[in-house]
């Protein structure tokens, strides 16, 4: 067992890859940054409830092979009839993927292989920034590869990628990397999924980059579905120009100690923001969302749904801040923080937070935390089901709200099943005990 | 619009003169010695220097809070005058012997120090500086077992129960203020209600501070007996000074099985200059221990004054079925930074708090709330009801919300909400089309944005409430 | 009822106005004696409300040229809220909510400013109170309405109502009642025009802006005025109202 330092250290001895003459001072500042900074501590308002005790324990080391993976390992994660970009421990793995439906206007790649792309070196870096940032500052100094996608035009078909991570004999820093930009007036619905197959204990450290050009269109789905032992940190900011329209679905189911911060700004005029997001967890998992959306321009609009669900001995944490600067007239901001425990050992922490200082704004904000409702549990009892069934049916349909707002119906279904499986597991006495 | 705004907030501060009284202080700064000689002027028991001495070597380990979303330049504690009374110092045998320029004062404030001429049904104890100078209908009160006093009193005249209380709900190393505030305490109020005693007139303080350069840090302790009920009643100014001044006061109140006390406050200190010059640090700790069955505080606050206010005015419920209640208005205007709220710890069985905050923001001030709601896994069939709505008059002030929410028991429910609005000009318009003038329209809107919190104030402090805010209009509230 | 020799209450002249740069009032011209009811028809966008806005003095419109003048005072230079003590009432086509403000606590400081203005006693708020006990049976609302917030939750009738329960305690000498019988149901256009019929005296006057003759059944007009295109188009007696709800707008637009 580690102590903290000694974890940090250990991911400070990652691996350093071979870059681009313009990407490699990057990775050196990265460097620096990382060398500078530390774990943040629960002093830091934005860390004060997430308790990563669990991950200092253990060491993670460069992945220093490939991994072999193949199709069949992973076909119950597939989407079919998508574009596909799969990578395996942080490394992209060509075999698995599928890009043939790419057609014009799309480019779905590994961004180590597009690092020349003029798209890649104007954004890279340039929106997560890492400098008071530790994960962000390790991700982008020892990133192996990543995805890049840039849209110029318009897609109906979903574009996947999908990070596994495996189990090796030795636990993993992964760092997976994403950047998507979307050209004027460009569509696309992006799927960022996190997988591991075999249980293995890895530290997912991911940083995503998304940039909305004038009146172009994102639908982002992100899928948390790490093994119960994996520890995930993952970032992503997003720049929204004028008239865009950015849709984020942000899933949390697994991992043992997992945290999402998600910063959107709304750069130009007019754009429009909805982040819907569910953190369904038990046993002993802990799941830390934290958004920020900053009206920095006039009438834009932003709306927010985040569910939390925590059974066994979980505790999900949600902390959604909404700014609104001084020359932000016209905004119109709504957000809504509901959450429901279903063990006497479950714990749910919620801080949604307004920041104002603009006059000319219509801003609210809700947060509730209940219970599975006692009339409509009586009612399904007396149509005959068991008190077990009743509770899944309604804590089902709690999460299926936000799952349904997933524009790709394979995976709605898909992962509704997984939620049912889940559910059952937690209440035979826990996801990972 | 914007013109009769201004002429409403900009009103200027009408307590901020100085009584040209005689004060004995000892020298500023803070060290053993000092708190010694504090201790000693009040000719405290050993217990209580001991008390003061811990809290003092405690608070040098602390660091200064930062977390707040308010900033200053940092407060050198040693240049502070830690104690300043009004000389000389002697046994008043009744109210007519206090000093004429000191009654002139508090007459000038609108209290009026005697018996006859007071607010009817209304008993004050009145603190100066550092130190109370007098408290009305003690004896009346005396006669069905209530102690109003101040507290140097208390300590001397009923130790066994300060003893038992002090510090009982706020810790002295609780927070970085309250620890301050346990080492150098001067003086403040003590109530005592005892069983089955319904107090039959409101108590109240009024605290002033007159001395420049003088930290204010006194004392408030009110305990309610089983089955009793109490409403006090609290009321600040401060004449006006170029250089800040420090008001870190320490409240505790204790509810036992089935009592009931009603803790309202108007906070007008001196707020600093439209540049921000000057002004009163209010970093007040207020915590209410609900500590038997069926138990109720309440916390109502109007805070329209001083130039950084800090404070959070808390319910631990730990009898079952106790109830938890905070109503709260903040105005902020020029360069006024306020960061309050309020914490509900549910600890007890089926226990209940209400949160209601209304914040009004103009100038280039900045408003937060900042809650918390916690619910320990014991606390079955916790309730919790939250409501923070903001206004902004202006563009350049800031409104903020930060609510937590922290539970860990499924049979909790808790419901937050907040809003954010400004004063519409359909409105304004409505309003002049029936003769009614920009500003009695904006005073009726806020007014009307305050009600919920007003309606929870006692009649003479809702008028006060109401023309603090430059409120004209009688009847709308309560 | 029209008398030629009453007194003159409003006279506009040539009036024009703008909001946000575009002109919607091109010259109207309107005397209004003591004792007339007057109706304003018009297709929507033909500046009907528009004319009632700018001579309460809304802010968002702004008078480019002609004249109002209200007693032979000019309207234009006085305040909205002066304008008003003078007495000139708009009930509003979407009245506003003022949420915590009750409506009893708005009545009665609209109520008291009008009684300084014209050098009477301020009513006491148990004087008030037989006061408007008295006119809340006017417009048959409940007296639980005095004590909510005004217009927060009422419903679309309850509003209008109110609208006219303020005029019955303001007593104008000018009412504009703008779309006044929008979203009303047949009980509700019948209490609010009852209400209206009981404050009409020989000494003031009503002007009704409104799109469609039902109300005009109940509230009979002297005179009917049919704007177009910012303009009054054509003036005549209660029966042109008949003849529009006949044979429509375009008749007279073809005309004009």
């Amino acid at each position: 067992m580690l102590t903290k330092e000694q974890c940090y250290e250990q991911l400070l001895l990652g691996k350093t890859v071979k870059s681009e003459s313009w990407l490699s001072p990057i990775r050196d500042k990265a460097g620096t940054r990382a060398q500078a900074l530390n774990f943040p501590t629960a002093k830091q308002d934005d860390w004060r409830f997430t308790d990563l005790s669990p991950l200092f324990q253990h060491g993670f080391h460069p992945v220093d092979s490939y991994a072999s993976v193949t199709l069949a390992d992973i076909a119950s994660l597939l989407i079919p009839g998508s574009i596909r970009l799969v990578f395996v421990d942080g490394c992209y793995a060509s075999q698995l993927s599928d890009l043939e439906q790419a057609g014009a206007g799309v480019t779905v790649a590994s961004l180590v292989e597009h690092s020349g792309d003029a798209q890649v070196e104007a954004n890279f870096a340039q929106h997560a920034l890492f400098d008071q940032d530790t994960f962000a500052a390790l991700n982008t100094r020892f990133f192996e590869d990543g995805a890049f996608v840039h849209v110029t035009g318009e897609t109906a078909t979903p574009i996947h990628i999908l990070n596994i991570a495996t189990k090796r004999d030795t636990s993993s820093a992964i760092y997976p990397r994403c950047l998507v930009v979307m050209a004027a007036n460009g569509r696309a619905t992006v799927i960022e999924d996190y997988a591991g197959l075999n249980d293995g204990i890895n530290f997912s450290n991911a940083v995503t980059e998304v940039v909305l050009n004038d009146d172009a269109q994102l639908q982002h789905v992100r899928v948390q579905r790490e093994d119960k032992s994996a520890f995930h940190i993952g970032h992503c900011s997003v720049d929204a120009a004028r008239g865009s329209v950015y849709t984020s679905t942000a899933l949390a189911f697994g991992a043992r100690v997992s945290r999402h911060d998600l910063h959107v700004t709304l750069r130009g005029e007019g754009a429009k923001v909805t982040l819907n997001g569910l953190a369904l967890i038990g046993g002993r998992q802990i799941a830390d969302t934290h958004t920020r959306i900053d009206h920095a321009t006039p009438r834009c609009i932003s709306h927010q749904l985040h569910k939390c669900i925590a059974d066994g001995s979980a505790h999900a944490i949600f902390s959604g801040k909404i700014m609104v600067r001084e020359g932000a007239s016209g905004t119109d901001s709504a957000q809504s923080s509901r959450n429901l425990l279903l063990s006497g050992k479950a714990h749910i922490d919620t801080q949604p937070q307004l920041e104002i200082f603009n006059d000319d704004v219509s801003c609210k904000h809700g947060a509730t935390i209940g219970q599975i409702d006692a009339d409509a549990l009586f009612f399904l009892k007396s149509r005959g089901l068991t008190e077990e069934r009743a509770r899944n049916l309604l804590t089902h349909a709690f999460a299926a709200e936000i799952i349904d707002m997933i524009p790709v119906p394979s995976l709605v279904e898909s992962l509704g099943r997984t939620i049912l499986e889940r559910m059952n597991g937690n209440s035979a006495g826990g996801v990972s005990k | 619009m914007s013109t009769a705004l201004q002429n409403l907030v900009n009103q200027p501060y009408k307590h901020g003169f100085v009584t040209d009284i005689e004060t004995e202080a000892v020298a500023k700064g803070l060290n053993e010695d000092v708190i010694r000689m504090i201790s000693k002027k009040k000719e405290e028991p050993e217990w209580l220097l001991e008390f003061r001495l811990n809290a003092y070597r405690h608070w040098l380990t602390m660091e200064e809070p930062e977390w707040a979303n308010v900033s200053y330049p940092k407060i050198d504690f040693q240049e502070i005058i830690y104690f300043a009374q009004p000389k000389p110092k002697k046994k008043l045998a009744s109210m007519d012997e206090v000093d004429p320029e000191l009654r002139r004062t508090f007459e000038k404030l609108g209290v009026p120090l005697h018996e006859q001429k007071l607010m009817t049904g209304v008993a004050v104890d009145v603190i100066f500086d550092s130190v109370s100078v007098t408290t009305t209908y003690k004896a009346k009160l005396a006669e069905i077992g209530i102690i109003f006093c101040s507290f140097s009193e208390a300590v001397h005249d009923h130790p066994e129960l300060v003893k038992q209380y002090l510090g009982s709900v706020v810790p002295s190393g609780d927070n970085f203020y309250a620890a301050l505030n346990s080492a150098v305490f001067t003086d403040g109020s003590f109530c005592f209600i005892p069983k089955g005693t319904k107090c039959p007139m409101d108590l109240s303080t009024y605290f002033r501070i007159n001395t420049e350069g003088s930290g204010q840090f006194e004392r408030t302790l009110i305990i309610a007996e089983e089955g009793s009920s109490v409403c006090y009643l609290e009321g600040c100014t401060a004449p006006q000074f170029d250089t800040n001044q420090l008001h870190a006061a320490v409240v505790e109140l204790v509810a036992l099985d089935n009592a009931d006390i009603k803790y309202s406050t108007v906070q007008n200190w001196y707020a600093g200059d439209e540049n921000g010059k000057g002004g009163i640090y209010n970093f007040v700790t207020k915590r209410g221990l609900c500590k038997g069955v069926n138990s109720k505080i309440s916390w109502t606050q109007v805070e329209t004054g001083s130039a950084i206010t800090w404070k959070y005015p808390s319910c631990v419920l730990l009898g079952d079925n106790s109830t938890g209640e905070f109503y709260s208005v903040a105005l902020t205007n020029h360069m006024q930074q306020a960061d309050t709220g309020t914490k509900m710890i549910h600890v007890g069985k089926n226990t209940r708090s209400k949160i209601i905050s209304k914040g009004i923001s103009a100038g280039r001030s900045s408003n937060s709330y900042r809650g918390l709601v916690k619910v320990g896994s014991r606390a079955t069939g916790a309730r919790n009801y939250s409501q923070c709505d903001s206004m902004l008059l202006g563009d350049r002030c800031a409104a903020s919300t930060f609510p937590t929410i922290d539970v860990q028991n499924t049979t909790a429910t808790i419901e937050h909400e907040a809003s954010t609005s400004k004063i519409g000009e359909d409105q304004m318009f409505f309003f002049a089309q029936r003769g009614i003038g920009s500003e009695e329209a904006i005073s009726m809107i806020i007014n009307g944005f305050c009600k919920d919190v007003f309606v929870h104030l006692p009649m003479e402090f809702a008028v006060e409430a109401t023309k603090l805010l430059g409120l004209k209009l009688e009847g709308s509230v309560g | 009822m029209i008398n030629k020799g009453s007194k003159v209450l409003l006279e506009v002249k040539n009036l024009r106005a703008e909001v946000a740069g575009v002109e919607i009032l091109k010259g109207v011209d309107l005397t209004v004696r003591a004792g007339e009811v007057h109706a304003i028809m018009g297709i929507n966008g033909s500046g009907k409300s528009t004319f009632s806005k700018v001579l309460t003095g809304h802010p968002d419109y702004t008078v480019t040229g002609g004249s109002a003048m209200f007693e032979g005072k000019d309207l234009f230079s006085l305040a909205p809220e002066e304008r008003a003590r003078a007495g000139m009432f708009l009930a509003f086509q979407y009245p506003v909510e003022i949420p915590g403000v009750s409506n009893s606590a708005l009545l009665r400081l609209a109520y008291n400013t009008l009684q300084t203005e014209r050098g009477l006693e301020e009513l006491d708020p148990l004087e008030f109170d037989d006061l408007i006990q008295e006119k809340i049976k006017v417009v048959e609302m409940d007296p639980s309405f005095l004590g909510r917030s005004v217009n927060e939750g009422f419903s679309g009738g309850e509003k209008k109502r109110n609208e006219i329960l303020q005029m019955a305690v303001l007593e104008p000498k000018l009412a504009i009642l703008d779309e006044t019988d929008s979203g009303l149901d047949i009980d509700a256009l019948r209490i609010v025009a009852k209400g209206v019929n009981t404050l009409l005296t020989s000494d003031n006057a009503v002007v009704m802006v409104t799109h469609y003759q039902r109300l005009l059944n109940y509230i009979v007009p002297d005179y009917v005025h049919v704007m177009d295109a910012g303009r009054i188009v054509r003036t005549g007696g209660k029966e042109l109202a008949l003849e529009l709800e006949a044979r429509g707008y375009d008749w007279l637009r073809a005309a004009a």
